[in-house]
């Protein structure tokens, strides 16, 4: 299917690599005109079709000038995708305050700032789909992810707001809830562990499809919440792990 | 432009297929390619597609499922999709349901899951794997009035649905359960009929959605066909609420 968005305009926030990049071609490839940022320049790589802002998340003046290049670049904006997120991995006893300023204000500040400004854009036009990047984290804390952790469940809990308060504009909000996608934050994570290779087996085992995700596995779930198929879908965090929180973290076989 | 088919090639079977959401989903998965088994007690009053075959079905009687699985075998020797969509509501509180009633609403919602999934496995095994969809309701994670031996069975069906994910994963099966909140079907009309008038039951009910609509069965056909797709291939062992918003919102703070 290469159709699904035609006629539609989207903003991804953080489309420069991993799961915003994956997002970023597949809503490309099916037909929406698509703007992403970052903080950084514009990748080399980026498909020429995309257009590309430089911004960060966490400065709600840039935010809003965000919200009117994408205005005045796309005419209009159906879909906005909160994608940009970063990790810290610390536990509360180590963290700082400037640990708590960078990763709450990309993570949940950045995810506030960008629905304040396009909510008002997507309600004006008859409405549009948010759809927010959780993470299991939000549910299950991993270890010394501390900050992380919270923001996901931050990121959750306003998810469900948004939806309360604006599906009667027109605005569903949705939010994705990833378990282990291979990603370089995930390699980050692992590199925790004494043994990385270890602990990436002790994963493995513990998923019931077998492998880990990958972005693009996160991309089909934020297609479908994005297009019209989803239209009686909002409120709600869709899991998508492979099957990892639904089973119990004491499975005799693994021992 | 020009859109594969999702599922051409594939078998699918539903149960409940007759009915307001098994029909839609029957439908849906004919258009995406699929070759369709309709199972029900009785045919559907419209006429069946090409491409969907009806075929008597008990889902509470062993035999009258193995019999369906031998047709399916004879006439395609795969199958990639079961859709347990046959369900009842019994709307009586512990009290006024009696021991036949439970263990009829039993019967249909959770051994027919169960039956239908254990006779299936065989089959879905030959195509190196599949998808098997349950249906659970709202209702299992939080109680519609005057429903109890309902809200019962939903909750087996979530507990069932992880289960099967866990123990049937490393064979590249895939389990989730659809969770429909109002729906508008039969089984909805006569719900509201015994609360009372529907007219104004129905503007109330729009009221308490977040969205300010009830769901059709075509919003979870589209969901059953997503989760079915290769698109959701690393989603399993999670249950997908549908449902407007409805359990996003405190029902109790209403503005």
């Amino acid at each position: 299917m290469t159709d699904r968005l035609v006629g539609k305009t989207a903003v991804v926030t953080g489309g420069s690599r991993g799961i915003g990049r994956a997002i970023v071609d597949r809503f490309q490839s099916e037909g929406a005109r698509v703007l992403t940022c970052g903080r950084g320049r514009r990748p080399t790589d980026l498909n020429d079709a995309v257009a590309w802002v430089t911004v960060d998340v966490s400065v709600s003046t840039a935010v809003e000038k965000l919200a009117d290049t994408a205005q005045k670049t796309l005419g209009k904006v159906d879909i906005l995708v909160n994608n940009a997120g970063i990790q810290i991995e610390k536990t509360v006893t180590d963290s700082t305050d400037d640990d708590w300023s960078a990763l709450m204000d990309t993570n949940a500040k950045g995810v506030f700032l960008c629905c304040r400004a396009f909510i008002p854009i997507m309600a004006g036009t008859g409405g549009g789909s948010i759809v927010n990047l959780g993470s299991i984290s939000g549910y299950h804390a991993d270890p010394s992810m501390a900050l992380y952790n919270a923001s996901k469940a931050f990121v959750h809990g306003l998810t469900r707001s948004i939806a309360v308060d604006h599906g009667a504009e027109g605005v569903r909000c949705n939010a994705i809830s990833p378990g282990w996608i291979m990603t370089d934050m995930a390699d980050a994570a692992f590199d925790l562990a004494d043994d990385p290779q270890a602990a990436r087996d002790a994963a493995l085992a513990r998923h019931p499809v077998g492998r880990f995700g990958t972005p693009d596995d996160i991309a089909s779930a934020a297609l479908w919440l994005a297009s019209d198929e989803s239209s009686f879908a909002t409120g709600q965090v869709f899991v998508i792990d492979g099957g990892l929180i639904a089973a119990s973290p004491l499975q005799p076989g693994l021992f | 432009m020009t859109r594969d088919l999702q599922h051409a090639g594939r078998t699918a079977v539903v149960t409940g297929g007759s009915g307001g959401i098994g029909w839609a989903v029957c439908q849906r998965l004919q258009q995406e390619g699929a070759r369709v088994f309709c199972g029900d007690l009785t045919p559907s009053t419209e006429p069946l597609p090409e491409d969907v075959s009806y075929i008597e079905l008990d889902v509470t009687q062993e035999e009258s499922i193995q019999a369906l699985m031998q047709t399916v075998q004879a006439q395609t020797g795969r199958l990639d999709i079961l859709v347990n969509a046959a369900g009842i509501e019994i709307e009586k509180t512990v009290e006024e349901t009696s021991l036949a009633d439970w263990n009829r609403i039993f019967a249909v919602n959770v051994t027919g899951t169960f039956l239908m999934s254990k006779q299936a496995l065989s089959l879905i095994r030959v195509g190196g794997g599949g998808s098997i969809i349950n249906f659970g309701s709202y209702d299992g994670f939080i109680a519609d009035p005057g429903l109890a031996a309902y809200c019962a069975t939903k909750g087996a069906v979530h507990a069932l649905t992880r289960a099967m994910a866990c123990d049937h994963g490393p064979e590249n099966i895939r389990v989730n359960a659809i969770c429909p909140g109002y729906i508008d079907t039969p089984m909805l009309r006569s719900f509201f009929g015994s609360s009372g008038d529907i007219a104004s039951l129905e503007e109330e009910v729009r009221r308490v959605h977040p969205l300010r609509r009830y769901g059709t069965p075509q919003d979870v056909a589209n969901l059953v066909n997503w989760l079915t797709s290769d698109e959701a291939r690393y989603a399993s062992g999670q249950l997908w609420i549908l449902d407007g918003g409805l359990t996003a919102q405190a029902q109790q703070m209403q503005l």
